[in-house]
């Protein structure tokens, strides 16, 4: 049993700058929570507060009830994974997993069992002879992933695990993380600004900008009902296209086209008659056909998707930018006039930012 | 799983060897290099007068800084489980019991002439007297006892690492 509440957690240095604002969450055994948001936004401060690695400024956090606030790093029974991998590289690859056990002073046979076991479920176990150097970022990955393993935490911590890997081997990692997050069934806490990583690895993400919780939800609810202007622009890739529409008489008016609202979305809008919104409209949400003319810029194939970026009408204001994941191969030349139209559209409070819902 | 027998404390013992190194041994020999050195900044404490300063002299560093340089080799070969060390460890020890009968006993038995502020006169007193004897030849039974020591378990220890290994390999 893991169970973790984070209540009302601030973090202010010495230097008075405060990097987390209130930060409220409860963390159920056995799920994986994503901190995800864009550097300086408090996400790893918040994580290194739950390791007992900072200081806590204001707030409780509890561990199955258990006030762990104050309690030192080693008390909370919490194993972290940093990005830069932390191992020690004049060990092997099973001295570097039995090393915490050995301080520990554990029964030489019960650590050894523990590493094999480790290393099995992490494919180590003919790379247990090695130093670090000899391994690759995702092998070293690995290690320190089994270096946690071996502790048998009640939570795991994540710190961007997988930023110092390229492309192909953050994939694959990902994939590992994720099988042994549902071998292990453990509390994880993980931290990225890779919303890729985020939105494939969470059982729920906690979106975070300036120090503040922006959103808490599921990757589903996170990505199909944003709750602000930032969590919709953060998440989703290519980002959401924005655009300020003028409400009228179940109209949509923009600066370059104007759109019908359907019944429901009228309703939604009503008390914003006359007033402007924020329209967003993700990529692969626009399709070919209908009423609002793009005129394209540049034309990437990915080969099942075309990404047609291109601007709506003659200005060039970043009101008028927009970026259109349409079906299928498409070969549109630069300055080609397409017609859009708008399948999903989210509304947001032009003062608020936040989701007209 | 490549080990086959979870349960079986010796068993895991056994695997634990092909990625635990051998300090024991290893730690042995850094000790016998410890009472070599004793042993050779000893030898140097009496007024020896002109009996030490023959080809003896030479030999005695020029084996000592051998048996350092080697033993140091040694030391790190036990440490991965390479039975040779453990042999050349072996003469080594027994090297180390050898110098007890050469430099130390000669210097015993040797006598030189040395004044007697008290009586005095000349006296013959033995080159390496009573104290000083002792402390050394201790220092060298010392540094071989732990050389042939950490020989033999290097030696043992190399046997069933590659036993078991090859019971491995069988397995497989």
């Amino acid at each position: 049993m893991a169970n973790i509440s984070l209540q009302h957690l601030d973090k202010i240095y010495d230097n008075n700058v405060q990097a987390v604002f209130d930060f409220n969450l409860e963390v159920k055994d056995g799920e994986f929570i994503v901190l995800v948001g864009p550097s300086g936004c408090g996400k790893s401060t918040t994580l290194r507060m739950v390791a007992g690695l900072e200081d806590i400024s204001g707030g409780r956090l509890l561990l199955d009830g258990k006030d762990i606030t104050a309690a030192p790093a080693k008390d909370r029974d919490m194993a972290m994974v940093f990005q830069n991998y932390a191992l020690y590289g004049h060990m092997t690859v099973y001295e570097n997993m039995a090393f915490s056990l050995t301080l520990r002073k554990e029964d030489p046979n019960v650590i050894h069992k523990k590493v094999l076991a480790a290393a099995e479920i992490l494919g180590l176990t003919d790379q247990l002879n090695k130093k670090p150097k000899q391994l690759s970022g995702g092998q070293r990955q690995r290690v320190a992933m089994g270096r946690a393993i071996v502790r048998n935490p009640k939570v795991f911590l994540f710190d961007e695990p997988l930023s110092n890997l390229d492309a192909k081997l953050r994939g694959a990692t990902r994939r590992e993380i994720l099988l042994l997050h549902k071998r292990m069934h453990a509390t994880m806490l993980y931290v990225t600004h890779d919303q890729t990583e985020a939105l494939t690895l969470a059982d729920r993400i906690v979106c975070m900008s300036m120090g503040r919780v922006q959103q808490v939800g599921t990757p589903l609810e996170l990505y199909d009902t944003p709750a602000n202007l930032f969590v919709a622009s953060f998440i989703g890739l290519p980002p959401m296209n924005f655009f300020t529409v003028k409400i009228e008489k179940g109209r949509a008016v923009g600066a370059h086209f104007t759109i019908d609202l359907t019944e429901k979305e009228k309703e939604l809008l009503a008390e914003y008659e006359g007033k402007e919104v924020t329209l967003g409209v993700r990529p692969e949400d626009v399709d070919e056909g209908g009423n609002v003319e793009v005129q394209v810029y540049s034309n990437e194939n990915l080969g099942m998707n075309t990404l047609v970026h291109g601007r709506l009408g003659e200005a060039h204001s970043a009101d008028s930018a927009i970026t259109c994941k349409l079906r299928g191969w498409c070969d549109y030349k630069a300055g080609d006039v397409v017609k859009v139209q708008f399948v999903k559209r989210h509304f947001f409070d032009k003062n608020t930012t936040n989701a007209i819902r | 799983m490549t080990i086959r027998n979870m349960d079986d404390a010796k068993q895991i013992q056994m695997d634990r060897m092909r990625y635990t190194k051998n300090t024991l041994s290893s730690r042995l020999v850094y000790l016998a290099i410890l009472f070599d050195v004793l042993f050779f900044v000893s030898i140097y404490e009496s007024d020896v007068g002109n009996w030490y300063y023959t080809a003896l002299i030479g030999a005695s560093i020029v084996y000592n800084l051998v048996f350092m340089l080697v033993s140091f080799l040694a030391s790190e070969g036990v440490k991965n489980y390479k039975i040779s060390y453990g042999y050349m460890l072996l003469g080594l020890g027994a090297g180390q019991i050898a110098r007890i009968f050469i430099l130390p006993m000669l210097a015993h038995a040797a006598l030189t002439k040395r004044s007697d502020p008290v009586l005095k006169k000349v006296v013959e007193v033995p080159v390496m007297e009573g104290g000083q004897f002792t402390w050394v030849i201790v220092c060298l039974a010392l540094s071989a006892a732990c050389c042939l020591s950490a020989g033999l378990i290097a030696i043992g220890r190399s046997r069933k690492l590659t036993a078991y290994n090859a019971s491995l390999a069988e397995m497989k």
